[in-house]
């Protein structure tokens, strides 16, 4: 579904700050992207929401190669993608409701059909009562929940959250993931980056692991290496 | 929208979605109406400066053809002046001479009376209640204005009164053609001085706004909003603060053409163009906040097309 071969990537003439990436997300996998600051998580994001464009290597999203694609003809491609940013990145001009509802405006659905599924959607996510609400006059965890709600409107098959459990207390974090767990039950495919060991450690999927640029793969532990790492090995 | 306890805004049923982008927020939005306001009041200043132009070379030309005026002048070839019953007997003398020349349609010799009012813009009422000396005048009208026409009504004129003088009005008539042609010039470099300044302007304004909004643009254009999409947003923005503008612009420059047909017709002053203008013209004045939408439409589409160019 989605396969990196030999991706690099470099700002200008500076050093590659991702150096021969080498990756699959098959589809309804879920994955964690992790690594120290400065690995390059940020910029191999940019490179997953066709953010940025690589310097080499070959690209393939949804079976086409993206490389050689047009602007024109990325725009497909980036509607099958919800992204949830660090900074969530709401307009603030907008209510809470024209928030989660962009994506679906933006791919032209008819305005019932945008009424019907962002409210259900609103009350899924806790805001139901904050429909008309702008994003200024909220809390950070239900900014986020907004942005986690836009990014998943469209029924995205691939969803990317960058931090996204960041601003959130333990309680609402670990629902959150739930939740994302769920739409993975549903066929999308999810790749989520974060420092956060405890959520890794409790959510037991397959790990991407960036280092200085460079990129290693940690398949998901065993049932019983899993059970030995928390419980102790048999004696 | 209104505001609700705590900061919230209420959607109202009727409320309907203007912009994703907040384009119509913020300062620089006032400034681009007023810009397109003078614009397009200067415009309809040079349009309507055009038609009037047109019309009174129109007006003159049809009056001159194939005209010509004879004048006898009160001062002979030798320096001395004539009296009154000179000049009418040398003028009477003339135009009948002339009768005869073929090629001529009508013969009018101008009375005091009518020479007097033609004179009237420039030397005033009175001149006819003094001992002013008022030369002669024939009016004649040809079939055509070929040379042996000309020649026979030269030699005739000769014949009678050697100082007397023939005015085709070519020479003139030549001049004003110029002149006008001139000032038609000018409006048209004018008119496209007002569309090069509003196609900066509005392509200034959008490069700013583009600028100011550049993370929200970005925003869209990750979730998958193609260009035009996007585009259609500044489109609209610069649309209706082209058309506002223009309006207002329009307003104003109608009154201001009233006005100055107005101070024309208290003047009395003959030769001044006349500034009535036929419904064709009027549609077109009325266009012009149209023709001003346009353009800030085009600018604003080419702009952001050219800016999204350079994402990736």
């Amino acid at each position: 579904m989605i396969r990196y071969d030999h991706v690099g990537l470099r700002y200008g003439i500076g050093p590659e700050v991702l150096s021969d990436v080498t990756f699959a997300l098959e589809p309804g996998s879920f994955h964690f992207l992790t690594g120290p600051s400065g690995a390059g998580k940020t910029s191999l994001m940019s490179l997953l929401y066709l953010g940025r464009r690589p310097t080499r290597g070959i690209i393939t999203m949804f079976g086409q190669a993206i490389g050689s694609m047009s602007r024109e003809q990325l725009v497909p491609i980036r509607q099958r993608i919800g992204v949830v940013f660090q900074d969530f990145r709401l307009l603030n001009h907008l209510s809470a409701f024209d928030n989660v509802a962009l994506p679906l405006r933006i791919s032209g659905r008819p305005e019932k059909e945008i009424r019907n599924n962002v409210e259900e959607l609103m009350h899924w996510v806790g805001l139901g009562d904050h429909m008309n609400a702008l994003p200024n006059t909220m809390s950070g965890g239900q900014q986020q929940r907004i942005a986690i709600a836009r990014a998943v409107i469209t029924r995205p098959r691939l969803l990317l959250a960058d931090e996204p459990t960041g601003n959130l207390d333990d309680e609402i974090g670990f629902r959150l993931m739930h939740l994302f767990e769920q739409l993975n039950r549903m066929g999308t495919t999810i790749l989520i980056a974060t420092h956060n060991q405890v959520m890794m450690d409790s959510f037991n999927h397959t790990r991407l692991i960036l280092d200085k640029g460079h990129l290693r793969v940690e398949q998901p532990e065993t049932p019983v290496a899993l059970r030995d790492k928390i419980i102790g090995g048999a004696p | 929208m209104k505001l609700k306890k705590g900061g919230e805004r209420v959607l109202g049923k009727a409320q309907k979605r203007r912009y994703d982008l907040p384009l119509n927020k913020g300062s620089g939005t006032g400034f681009l109406v007023i810009l397109i306001a003078l614009m397009t009041f200067l415009g309809m200043l040079a349009l309507a400066s055009s038609f009037a132009l047109s019309a009174m070379t129109a007006r003159w030309s049809s009056g001159l053809e194939n005209r010509l005026t004879i004048e006898i002048p009160t001062r002979q070839v030798d320096g001395s002046l004539l009296d009154k019953k000179g000049v009418f007997t040398l003028t009477r003398d003339i135009a009948n001479g002339l009768h005869g020349i073929p090629g001529i349609t009508n013969i009018h010799v101008l009375s005091e009376e009518e020479i007097g009012k033609l004179v009237e813009p420039w030397l005033g009422k009175d001149l006819l209640q003094g001992d002013f000396p008022i030369p002669g005048i024939i009016a004649v009208e040809t079939s055509d204005m070929e040379s042996r026409t000309l020649q026979n009504i030269h030699g005739k004129i000769k014949t009678v009164a050697p100082h007397a003088r023939m005015d085709t009005h070519e020479e003139w008539l030549n001049d004003l053609l110029r002149f006008t042609g001139a000032l038609n010039l000018a409006a048209i470099i004018l008119a496209l001085v007002i569309g090069v300044t509003m196609v900066t302007a509005v392509g200034g304004a959008v490069r700013s706004r583009l600028a100011i909004h550049r993370a929200e643009v970005e925003l869209l254009h990750l979730m998958g909003a193609s260009d035009r999409y996007i585009t259609r947003q500044f489109q609209r923005h610069s649309l209706i603060l082209a058309l506002r503008g223009g309006f207002i612009g329009a307003v104003f420059g109608a009154l201001f053409l009233v006005l100055i047909g107005w101070v024309a017709g208290q003047m009395g002053v003959a030769i001044l163009p006349d500034f009535r203008l036929d419904p064709v013209q009027m549609m077109l004045l009325a266009m012009i906040p149209l023709v001003a939408g346009l353009i800030a439409t085009v600018t604003a589409r080419w702009t952001v097309t050219r800016v999204l160019t350079t994402f990736p």
